[in-house]
């Protein structure tokens, strides 16, 4: 699809969710969701005490039960669909052939540990903050923006074997 | 290289537009005249000092006095627990939390009815629900429950039975009447208070 | 008058629901744009494909189009949005360790999610990852939360910072994205693009 009427849609899609709820799209906020309710299965005291997870289970409320979980179920199903109409569902890792397979799951898994730690001290993740926040017009928005995708460049050089 | 150069057009036409329009920032009155009118044909907004009273001696929790005269007139008398919002102050951020509000029953009251009914105006206008006007204000408290006047021998039993409250009441509130007498509570039916979710923002995030 | 949900004009219980269907349309669209290719996301820092900035940019500045137009015809009352709260260190050093695990692992919680479903493993693998580094922060809270409590500034609009008005605000952001887009092209064409 053009990448400009993809965007268009995907404002369209931003615009509708404020219209219906009056808030944006997320996605680290839904990981964080099961991570305090995993915690809260295995050590619920450890959960309690401390002052990042007992704020998502006071008073016996379901962390599980928010928006941004459901709408991240739907961000899998509608990728699913969308791949299995284009004829794009298969398993596999997708890396350059100079490096590893392996390598790449080692880079995608540190990569995900770095954005897991970074998007929950930036309070939100390129779509919850910087999506969402540049379309509120958010300081916030815009200051996350600048500093995921600067520092990306920054460090693009160091990591081009990777990807090119 | 066309569809783009239009769509860039496109973009650019509606950016100036909205970057010359001015900003729609008036909070909208949510009660239109009509429905104003037919509010308060009922007068279910005034309280009466009587009433007042009655809830005031049996410390009810839910009711919360707002005076809204200036505050060297607070300063000077002001019922007990009562806060100051003065009328100028009544669309200042500060008191929003407090006007509109699902939990109490806020009985607005000044020196006499019209200012307190001025801000109650505003206030209904506003959407804010459970504000109240105290009848006849500061004034007509203080004559019939401060200084209640006796009523002659010859009333009818309820205007004796009022009497008689009013005296109890003025006791509690330290006004002239001693008296030693036994006051017959009157229970008034307190209207129910419109308790609603409060139109909080959405929490958003992540 | 929107938003509908917070002004109890369509009932909670909506809310969920049309969570998941929100859910679905920006699956399916970052899906058909390719973000499911960890490639096609890390282009746009070498300049061989520079559809991250496309869709991100043109996706934001149609949003704040569409809310101040809604604005404009009295169908949305933008005071009961939510604005994300600017927490300044927090959204500077959060960002650069974004950053860097963009750079590193060429996804975003988004996208991985929509690669996973298409059967990417390493999408899966990031995803994993993204467990492990929430979990990371949870338990090292106490020692980073001066930071991520500080320059608290509220929920600030950049409009309100500078002085400007949101329409100029925004007029100016759609003239930066066109020019962006314009820079971008040229690199897409400068620095081709080899299969593999």
């Amino acid at each position: 699809m053009n990448p400009y009427l993809a965007g268009i849609l995907l404002g369209l899609v931003l615009v509708a969710a404020f219209y219906f709820t009056g808030r944006g799209l997320g996605a680290s906020g839904a990981v964080k969701s099961v991570v305090v309710s995993v915690v809260d299965v295995v050590a619920p005291d450890h959960a309690n005490n401390s002052g990042f997870y007992s704020k998502y289970i006071g008073d016996g409320k379901n962390p599980l039960k928010t928006w941004l979980v459901f709408e991240v179920l739907g961000v899998l199903v509608g990728g699913f669909l969308s791949g299995a109409f284009a004829g794009r569902l298969k398993l596999k890792v997708e890396h350059h052939p100079n490096i590893t397979s392996k390598k790449r799951l080692i880079l995608a898994g540190i990569g995900g540990v770095l954005f897991g730690y970074g998007s929950q001290l930036g309070r939100g993740c390129t779509s919850g903050s910087a999506l969402t926040g540049m379309a509120v017009l958010s300081v916030a928005g815009f200051v996350s923006m600048m500093a995921i995708f600067g520092t990306a460049f920054a460090f693009a050089y160091f990591f081009r074997r990777n990807w090119i | 290289m066309i569809p783009r150069l239009l769509l860039s057009a496109v973009y650019f036409g509606l950016g100036i537009i909205i970057a010359f329009v001015p900003e729609n920032t008036t909070k909208p009155f949510r009660l239109t005249a009509e429905q104003m009118l037919n509010e308060v044909k009922y007068r279910s907004e005034m309280v009466s000092s009587d009433e007042l009273a009655d809830w005031m001696v049996n410390q009810d929790p839910s009711i919360q006095l707002i005076d809204i005269r200036t505050p060297k007139e607070f300063d000077q008398f002001h019922l007990e627990n009562a806060l100051n919002i003065p009328l100028s102050q009544i669309l200042d951020e500060e008191w929003i939390d407090f006007l509109d509000q699902g939990i109490k029953m806020n009985i607005l009251y000044s020196n006499g009815t019209t200012l307190a009914h001025e801000a109650w105006m505003i206030s209904r206008q506003l959407g804010y629900e459970n504000n109240y006007v105290l009848q006849g204000g500061l004034n007509y408290w203080t004559e019939t429950i401060l200084n209640p006047s006796a009523p002659s021998p010859y009333s009818a039993d309820d205007e004796i039975a009022k009497y008689e409250f009013r005296k109890g009441a003025s006791q509690y509130f330290g006004g002239e009447m001693k008296s030693t007498n036994e006051s017959k509570k009157t229970k008034t039916d307190k209207p129910i208070i419109k308790r609603r979710k409060k139109k909080k923002a959405p929490q958003g995030g992540c | 008058m929107g938003p509908l949900i917070p002004q109890e004009i369509i009932a909670e219980g909506w809310n969920f629901l049309i969570a998941f269907g929100v859910g679905i349309g920006f699956g399916f669209i970052l899906e058909q744009a390719g973000f499911s290719s960890s490639r096609k996301l890390a282009g746009v820092f070498y300049g061989y494909d520079a559809v991250v900035l496309k869709v991100f940019f043109t996706g934001a500045i149609t949003g704040m189009i569409g809310l101040l137009y809604l604005s404009l015809f009295d169908w949305i009352d933008l005071n009961l949005i939510w604005v994300n709260p600017t927490y300044l260190w927090s959204a500077i050093i959060g960002g650069i360790i974004m950053g860097a695990g963009f750079i590193v692992g060429g996804f975003c919680p988004g996208t991985s999610v929509c690669a996973a479903a298409i059967g990417k493993i390493d999408a899966m693998v990031f995803f994993g990852g993204i467990f492990i580094g929430i979990l990371l922060f949870g338990e090292t809270f106490e020692w980073i939360k001066p930071l991520y409590m500080a320059e608290y500034w509220g929920q600030i609009k950049l409009s309100e910072l500078i002085g400007i008005s949101q329409g100029l605000l925004t007029f100016f952001i759609i003239i930066a994205a066109l020019l962006m887009f314009w820079v971008a092209e040229m690199a897409e064409k400068k620095f081709p693009q080899k299969e593999y």
